[in-house]
């Protein structure tokens, strides 16, 4: 692929985080009307780094901490977006989005359809997402399938810290309101270590990489494995054992919720014949559903087995022992995989 | 090269604040083999929970890497080993 063989020549090597700022930064000093808000993000640098240094750069009016507040802020930012701004306004933990879901669903989406073109909300929504690290039932959510359910926003989910710079740029730069979800175990806290996988070279200079262009992570012949975010790692860890047992997987990372790269997953299950979808989400009305759901549309006959991999539908346990019981982990994967052989 | 044109990578400044002499390296930003800018971000080491980077002390490339990742160090010690360009 040209992305790897560009990567070849790259000496240094970034965290997921300090690839998303960087992206952050260069949006900022070319263009003015870029600016951060959120909860501990200026003087802290973001609970999981999503800020770091980036006060000392640019200053509290445009690195700016806000009450505790959701509503508030995230209606500032929708109001300042549609004033021409390009604000990027986080949401601590995904799970706060409830206490503005007014903003979010009803405000940020549909402005744009409601005053019939007459405004455009081109605003980044910034997220932590996702568990593993026994934060309990209310800190530890990903909530891809609420976000990517409702019309008028994108959705976008790194897994490395390459993709994260390139979607970066790409969603501060949409004119149509993004919401950016990154894992806070793939963002490579010194208390939250990383898993292998999501610390990549990183070039200098800025790209894009555009909404709704999934990404092989790996080749393989014998099934498609579909997922995002951190389990995409836990993916390519099942398939590097899988193929011990002679099962050779693929590897889609979808990248991006909405749009959707339907086309890479169909033509990936029209080579494989078996389908895995591997999602961080709850099992019902997610993401697991959605993906098997498009390729059966789409082709119906190509799918000779199919199996989803997801949170079971309950509360996500504080328990440590209980949590990694309900988190999907590579054996799960791995033994999805071999019920499709 | 003899080993005397190698330039240890140590933390240059530890916390004035901190109470221990021990850290955790967390991060390295590049690996063995590849070559770096004086001042450019070598790697995040962590002392009592407060992130810092060490910064290359010349330019040129990493040779050795010796407190990898997740591997505590004592204030003082040798991380890595650069060669000058």
């Amino acid at each position: 692929m040209a992305q790897q063989e560009k990567r070849e020549v790259i000496e240094r090597e970034l965290t997921m985080s300090r690839a998303m700022v960087e992206a952050i930064a260069t949006e900022m000093r070319d263009n003015e009307e870029v600016f951060y808000m959120g909860e501990d993000v200026a003087d802290y640098g973001g609970i999981f780094d999503s800020t770091e240094g980036l006060l000392d750069e640019f200053g509290y009016d445009r690195i700016m901490d806000v009450p505790i507040s959701e509503t508030a802020y995230l209606g500032a930012a929708v109001g300042a977006a549609q004033e021409g701004m390009r604000p990027i306004a986080e949401l601590m933990f995904v799970d706060f989005f409830g206490v503005a879901m007014d903003q979010i669903y009803n405000q940020m989406a549909k402005n744009t359809y409601m005053s019939g073109g007459n405004v455009s909300v081109p605003m980044v929504l910034t997220a932590a997402v996702g568990g593993t690290y026994n934060d309990a039932a209310q800190h530890s959510q990903t909530l891809y399938g609420t976000f990517a359910h409702v019309p008028g926003m994108k959705v976008v989910v790194p897994s490395t810290a390459y993709d994260a710079k390139g979607l970066m740029h790409n969603a501060i730069r949409d004119d149509d309101p993004v919401v950016y979800m990154f894992h806070k175990r793939l963002m490579g806290i010194g208390w939250l270590p990383a898993p292998k996988g999501p610390k990549t070279p990183v070039p200098e200079e800025d790209y894009t990489i555009p909404f709704g262009s999934a990404d092989l992570k790996r080749e393989g012949d014998d099934v498609t494995i579909v997922t995002l975010g951190l389990h995409v790692h836990r993916a390519l860890d099942a398939a590097e054992s899988l193929a011990d047992d002679g099962v050779d997987a693929e590897v889609v990372d979808l990248r991006s919720l909405v749009p959707l790269d339907t086309d890479t997953i169909v033509e990936s299950v029209e080579k494989t014949g078996n389908l895995v979808v591997v999602d961080e989400d709850y099992r019902s009305y997610g993401v697991t559903g959605e993906i098997v759901a498009s390729v059966a549309d789409e082709s119906l006959g190509a799918l000779d087995a199919v199996e989803r991999v997801a949170l079971p539908d309950v509360p996500i346990p504080y328990s440590r022992p209980l949590e990694q019981e309900v988190v999907p982990d590579a054996e799960d994967i791995e033994a999805a995989v071999q019920r499709t052989q | 090269m003899a080993d005397t044109d190698r330039v240890a990578v140590t933390v240059a400044e530890w916390p004035d604040d901190a109470d221990s002499d021990e850290g955790v390296v967390v991060n390295w930003f590049i690996r063995e083999g590849r070559s770096i800018d004086e001042g450019k971000s070598l790697c995040e080491v962590q002392v009592e929970k407060v992130s810092l980077d060490v910064l290359a002390p010349v330019s040129g490339t990493l040779v050795e890497v010796v407190c990898g990742e997740d591997d505590e160090f004592a204030r003082g010690d040798t991380l890595a080993w650069m060669e000058p360009a």
